[in-house]
């Protein structure tokens, strides 16, 4: 079989990332000790130049506007715009894998490998709608995620979040398998978009609405929304502080942007059911999420829970479902993307390892490295959505689409959980700058070893920055990338 | 190169101004607070030389707009935000207050903070600029931006350099004022939504077009956001915590600007945006004003604390501003202009005096002090006239401000006009009593002869650093209870137009406009 020059140029993103996870564990053969430094270095030098050549080739697609296909594997604007997005998040998740892994004395070959994998899963599962290849992409981003929670291994914690995360998982990929197999049992076919328009003209079938629901439960366990969150702050907890960063902020995202996709092509004769269980959904997150969160010790519970209460306002954006409330919605993405890194690099860049992650151990911290600290702040005002910051523009623009909509109750619901998320995101800069440490933790930070962590740390301060410019020029990114996505595959699919 | 810059874009120099310079002192290291301190104050006395200068050359057109700086800024889900700022005679003299009031408060504190000094000062710089942002901002969006952006940089002032419950006291106040205001924008998007647009002129017009019993609700939700800020009673708890747990500088500065942001956004937005349901609740917001002024008389007369007595007394000095508010005269409106101004002046200096006492004594109790004439003089002299000042005496300020307002109040021709200005008149009484009955029990007296007392602290008299900070306060207190005239003159216009506007469907339009003609 030959590709055509069209065909290789769709499936390169794919292949790029998938060429570096290939190189990396043979770099990790070399067992040798005097040379393992450059090994290392070597290893995160091809896993970021992986990315970043992944990176710059969708930039050049999205701007020469090409959007080729192969196969049933679409490279369109919103695949793209997913593709950029998780080699984005991926490369900031090296960045701070870096210091992590050295803190935590557990820099192993497969780490970066797992990592690479599970972002070209990501993109293949937001780049195409045949039902085979969902799968295919759902499962090749889960199972290198499941290994990753549990890479350090010396944690009792990190096994069991894994083992968690793992069996959690696989109910989830069997529902979205059992889903696919009663929709293709109905309608005789796997492409969504003609799933669609055959169960439009032949009415509801009951085995497809089941088929339907449980497509969706399984979309909806890798978004974390209510009722099919509670792995979520577990996993996150026992995960290295990069690997939650990345799972809150990725795999989020592409399960956002392939439902957007199922949305648009396969499923709109659920009409109104869908969106009436949408908005329950989205209701009992926000609200579960928001409140849960007031009660954690833990600042990772912490994020877990607002990564849930977050998937609530995405999902308050897809019951809107206009195309602005999409847009609006990928967005929120972006600035998403960079607040939670911005926080979870937090962790990293102040050294804080395995479970050591409690409020009480970074009281008063603030004041020992304050550019840091005030960046790490920036990204949590961010997340609670205090203007003029990329996350209140977010919201801004969803809740505004829910009201032109006329769902005014639910932006309410939406605007009181963002207030009760206030105060928990208020409690770490609380912590950090107006609290003193206790003996106990100052005794312990003396004790610890220090470690230098200067790229988790530039990766907070990047993040930060584009936090704040995203929120000084909120137009740009929303015409030049979150519409044009948003257009092209509504064009595409219909 | 740069003059003719700044001449046509001022605000955004005033605006932005303490903004990159705050920030860029944020970084400087502890170590160097005192160079800190002293480009924070050098930077706001630039900045209030410049735009004072700036503003007060520039005469007004016939709309009353002194300045303005307006283009597109983006556009998100259809609706275009502008970056529209302009000074007029609504909001002239408020900004100038803000202007002035910071770097007095710099320098009046110089030594009150107890660590870091140089970080409060630069975040004093931020919070002046989300200040005036609020002020000049004439598109809703992006005065949402700045009101919002004012939250952060003042609770860390309460949080970090507050007294011993300042955690409880900052979290309050930014949950009390971000309650308000998130439900303030759902109502502010959808209006904007019915617009298409976020300039308050085109709200307006759609506005008339929905049915009464929605313009009522949304107008409920603007109308809270903005009495929280005030505040108004029943939603005034958060101002005494944040006021007597917050360092001396963000006491005088949240009393000084940021609760005017409240009764200017009735002014500016609430009103004009809903004529008909503005008028509709001006009997509730006039009650609501009388209880706060006699409420808060009340509870400041029986405190043991000066600073929560103060607290109280802006309660009900605030009262008397959305009274004259509500009032909907161009008498008790320009009243309430011009008691705006004399609260920022007054209550901010109260708040610099009782920082003063503050930072000799390390107490505020009341029963600690008796006889700090003997021992203060100065000090004393100058603690009186703010007292006058704030009690109302003829040639101070704050009577042509009250007096204003009673007397806007009793013509108003509502129902409850007469009433409620005998009612508000027994808050002026009220005010006499309990500012002093304090005086009496602070200063006069022989001195308290216990050894641990505030008394037995107070060594010095001022310093020459802390009259220089007085003394244009109280230059301003006499200047404006003698010469109101020059403070008033810039609003009168403006606040005329808006009120034919507002009263335009009400039945006693004739009184009124035979007023603003006037």
């Amino acid at each position: 079989m030959t590709l055509s020059a069209a065909e290789f140029s769709a499936i390169l993103p794919l292949l790029i990332p998938a060429l570096g996870a290939c190189l990396l564990p043979l770099a990790a053969l070399d067992k040798d000790q005097s040379t393992v430094k450059w090994i290392r270095a070597a290893m995160f030098f091809i896993a970021l130049f992986a990315l970043g050549g992944g990176f710059f080739y969708l930039t050049t697609l999205w701007a020469t506007g090409a959007q080729p296909s192969c196969g049933a594997l679409h490279m369109d604007r919103l695949a793209q715009f997913a593709g950029i997005f998780v080699m984005i998040a991926a490369a900031l998740a090296v960045l701070q894998l870096w210091d992590h892994l050295h803190q935590e004395g557990w820099v192993k070959g497969e780490t970066l490998a797992l990592l690479l994998f599970s972002a070209v899963g990501m993109i293949l599962f937001t780049a195409t709608s045949n039902l085979i290849l969902l799968f295919l992409g759902l499962e090749l981003l889960s199972v290198p995620l499941y290994a990753l929670t549990a890479s350090v291994r010396m944690r009792a914690k990190a096994m069991e979040a894994g083992m968690k995360y793992f069996l959690t998982g696989a109910v989830a990929a069997s529902c979205f398998l059992m889903g696919s197999v009663l929709l293709y049992g109905v309608t005789g076919t796997l492409d969504l978009g003609a799933i669609g328009l055959k169960l439009a003209s032949g009415g509801a079938d009951p085995l497809a609405l089941v088929g339907a629901a449980l497509l969706l439960a399984g979309f909806l366990f890798k978004i974390s929304a209510v009722p099919f969150h509670q792995w979520t702050p577990d996993v996150y907890e026992g995960a290295p502080h990069p690997i939650s960063g990345f799972m809150s902020v990725a795999t989020k995202g592409v399960a956002v942007i392939a439902l957007v996709r199922v949305l648009a092509a396969g499923l709109p004769f659920l009409g109104s059911r869908f969106q009436g269980a949408m908005a329950v959904v989205a209701i009992l997150t926000l609200v579960l999420g928001n409140l849960a969160a007031l009660a954690q010790s833990n600042i990772k519970r912490m994020l877990a829970y607002s990564s849930i209460s977050h998937a609530g306002y995405i999902l308050l954006g897809l019951v809107a479902g206009t195309p602005a409330a999409y847009s609006a919605v990928l967005f929120y993405l972006v600035a998403y993307l960079f607040m939670n890194m911005g926080a979870f690099g937090l962790l990293t860049a102040m050294g804080l390892v395995g479970d050591q992650t409690t409020f009480e151990q970074v009281r008063g911290q603030g004041w020992k490295r304050p550019d840091l600290a005030i960046a790490a702040c920036l990204c949590l005002f961010s997340l609670a959505g205090i203007p003029p910051l990329a996350g209140f523009y977010g919201k801004y623009m969803i809740f505004k689409e829910l009201i032109l909509q006329g769902h005014i109750s639910m932006a309410v619901v939406g605007v009181l959980a963002s207030l009760v998320s206030v105060y928990y995101y208020l409690r770490l800069p609380v912590a950090l700058f107006l609290e003193k440490a206790t003996e106990k933790a100052e005794r312990e930070a003396a004790e610890r070893p220090s470690f230098k962590a200067p790229l988790a740390a530039a990766s907070v301060l990047a993040c930060a920055a584009v936090v704040v410019a995203l929120g000084l020029f909120p137009g740009t990114v929303y015409r030049s990338l979150a519409v044009k996505a948003v257009q092209d595959a509504f064009h595409l699919v219909r | 190169m740069i003059t003719p810059w700044i001449n046509t874009h001022i605000l955004t120099f005033i605006v932005f101004a303490p903004l990159a310079w705050g920030a860029l002192l944020l970084f400087f290291p502890e170590r160097q607070g005192h160079l800190v301190k002293l480009m924070a104050l050098l930077g706001a006395t630039g900045i209030l030389a410049v735009g004072a200068g700036q503003l007060l050359r520039v005469s007004p057109d016939a709309l009353g707009t002194i300045v303005f700086e307006r283009f597109y800024w983006f556009s998100a889900v259809g609706i275009p935000v502008e970056y529209h700022l302009a000074a007029d005679g609504l909001n002239l003299w408020l900004v100038l207050l803000t202007l002035f009031l910071v770097p007095l408060t710099l320098l009046g504190t110089w030594n009150s903070l107890s660590s870091r000094s140089g970080n409060a000062f630069a975040l004093i710089l931020l919070l002046e600029s989300g200040m005036l942002g609020a002020l000049v901002a004439q598109d809703l969006l992006l005065f949402y931006l700045f009101w919002e952006a004012m939250l952060l940089p003042m609770y860390f002032l309460i949080g970090v350099w507050g007294g011993s419950e300042r955690r409880y006291a900052a979290t309050k106040f930014m949950l009390f004022t971000l309650s308000g205001s998130l439900l303030w924008l759902v109502a502010l998007l959808y209006t904007a939504g019915k617009a298409a647009s976020f300039a308050p002129g085109v709200m307006a017009q759609a506005v008339a077009a929905l049915p009464v019993s929605g313009q009522r609700l949304l107008f409920g939700a603007f109308a809270l956001a903005f009495a929280i800020k005030v505040p108004l009673f029943p939603l005034h708890t958060w101002l005494p915590d944040a006021h007597t747990e917050a360092p001396t500088a963000g006491s005088v500065i949240l009393a000084g600007v940021l609760l005017k942001l409240g009764s200017y956004g009735f002014l500016r937005f609430a009103l004009p945006i809903f004529p008909g349901a503005g008028l509709h609740f001006s009997g509730i917001l006039a009650g609501l004003s009388l209880v706060a002024i006699i409420y808060g008389a009340l509870v400041a007369m029986v405190q043991t604390d000066i600073k929560k007595l103060v607290a109280y007394s802006s309660v009900s000095h605030m009262g008397f501003v959305m009274l004259g508010i509500a009032s909907m005269t161009l008498v008790g409106t320009q009243g309430s202009m011009l008691q705006m101004l004399n609260h920022g002046v007054s209550t901010g200096a109260l708040f610099l005096l009782v920082g003063m006492l503050y930072d000799r004594a390390h107490t505020r109790r009341i029963a600690d002090f008796g006889g700090v004439a003997t021992k203060m003089p100065v000090f004393t002299a100058f603690f009186l006239v703010v007292t006058l000042s704030s009690i109302g005496l003829p040639l101070t300020n704050g009577f042509v401000g009250e007096f204003l307002i009673l007397n806007g109040t009793f013509i108003s021709g509502f129902g409850w006009g007469r009433a409620v200005a005998c009612g508000a008149t027994l808050g002026v009484l009220l005010s006499a009593a309990y500012m002093l009955w304090m005086v009496k029990r602070v200063f006069w007296g022989p001195a308290n002869p216990d050894p641990e007392s505030g008394t037995a602290h107070l060594h010095a008299d001022l310093s020459l650093r802390e009259v220089v900070v007085l003394l244009p306060l109280v230059v301003l207190i006499f200047w404006m209870g003698i010469h109101p005239q020059t403070f008033l003159v810039q609003s009168e216009g403006q606040v005329g137009r808006a009120l034919v506007q507002a009263q335009a469907p009400a039945p006693h339009i004739g009184s009124l406009s035979a007023e603003v003609k006037r």
